[in-house]
């Protein structure tokens, strides 16, 4: 059964925009849209209604670091969970990511569960 | 004696100069500068083949994407329709006695669309190679720019400057795409477990 979240994916390769929205249904948010870098995202972001946001981090025009600051900055945004979905796998990145207010934290390659596992918590912590 | 360098950038800048002139003089004396214009032709080639592999991995992502997408669409149905066969048999009277098998093989087939299902998941979870290959290609992409860059200012500059802020360097990227070779670095996770401790460690 879905649940009425709004997911927003944000990701350069369509591959990737695809296989997330196709397991977030399997999971049971139908619900998703998607943009290709940080700029259009928040872009989308300020004129639509959404409960969630999925992102990448390593995009051209803005990427996911700078995408989760303008968010955190905007008043109408900084209530979204930003889940990071990546393959920047340095430490510093991942500090910087939790420290910048995102919710959590996903290196690529990951599994169905993995995903699963990270939306429950944070949609239990968000009260969503 | 001479006097005390006031500007030590600019003294190294100036050696810098002195050396590149002398570099580009050996290249013209040993004969390297016509294997240089080689090298330097043959780096748009080496481009378009990386994004020639880009583009064909993209394409067979994609296609697979497709095709999990159909074979998703009719493992459902199929398990679908199974369901209601096993449902219709179970209430005919006296069925399961007589013939036990015709419910088995409903069943089977629902378990089995299941395991498929799941199966086709992690296909479609698997054509994240192209994105992690395609970030590593671009990677290399752009660091082949930038040599080819600065190969033909090598090759067209018969004297350099040696003005501070006029020589291109190879400036590393910020962001550093998926990790190639983890082996010896203590910098980087390579697992979501490592992920989860760090962000735990630290309170998130």
């Amino acid at each position: 059964m879905s649940t009425p979240l709004r997911f927003l994916i944000v990701d350069d390769f369509s591959t990737m925009r695809r296989i997330v929205r196709n397991l977030l249904k399997e999971i049971g948010y139908a619900d998703a849209d998607e943009a290709e870098d940080g700029a259009i995202a928040l872009n989308k972001l300020r004129n639509g209604s959404f409960n969630f946001v999925v992102t990448d981090i390593n995009m051209p025009n803005m990427n996911g670091f700078d995408l989760l600051t303008e968010i955190k900055k905007d008043e109408k945004l900084k209530h979204l969970p930003v889940l990071m979905v990546t393959a920047e796998a340095r430490k510093e990145d991942i500090v910087l990511a939790a420290q910048g207010g995102a919710a959590g934290y996903i290196v690529k390659p990951f599994t169905k569960a993995t995903l699963e596992e990270k939306l429950a918590n944070i949609i239990k912590k968000s009260g969503l | 004696m001479n006097q005390p360098d006031t500007n030590p950038a600019g003294e190294i800048f100036k050696k810098l100069g002195g050396i590149t002139r002398q570099l580009h003089d050996a290249l013209n004396k040993l004969g390297y500068t016509p294997k240089l214009q080689g090298a330097v032709q043959e780096l748009p080639d080496a481009r378009s083949r990386l994004q020639y592999i880009a583009r064909l991995t993209g394409e067979a992502a994609e296609k697979v994407l497709n095709l999990v997408d159909e074979a998703k669409a009719d493992q459902m149905e199929m398990a679908r329709q199974a369901r209601e066969l096993d449902d219709t048999l179970a209430r005919v009277p006296g069925l399961n006695a007589a013939m036990p098998e015709l419910r088995q093989m409903a069943q089977a087939i629902i378990q089995a669309s299941e395991r498929n299902d799941v199966r086709l998941t992690e296909i479609m979870l698997a054509q994240d190679f192209h994105d992690l290959t395609g970030q590593v290609v671009a990677r290399v992409v752009q660091v082949a720019a930038t040599i080819e860059e600065q190969l033909l200012a090598l090759l067209l500059e018969s004297a350099p400057t040696g003005k501070p802020g006029q020589d291109h360097v190879l400036a590393a990227a910020s962001l550093q795409g998926p990790v190639v070779e983890s082996e010896g670095r203590t910098d980087v996770v390579t697992n979501q477990a490592q992920v989860d401790d760090l962000l735990a460690s630290l309170g998130f």
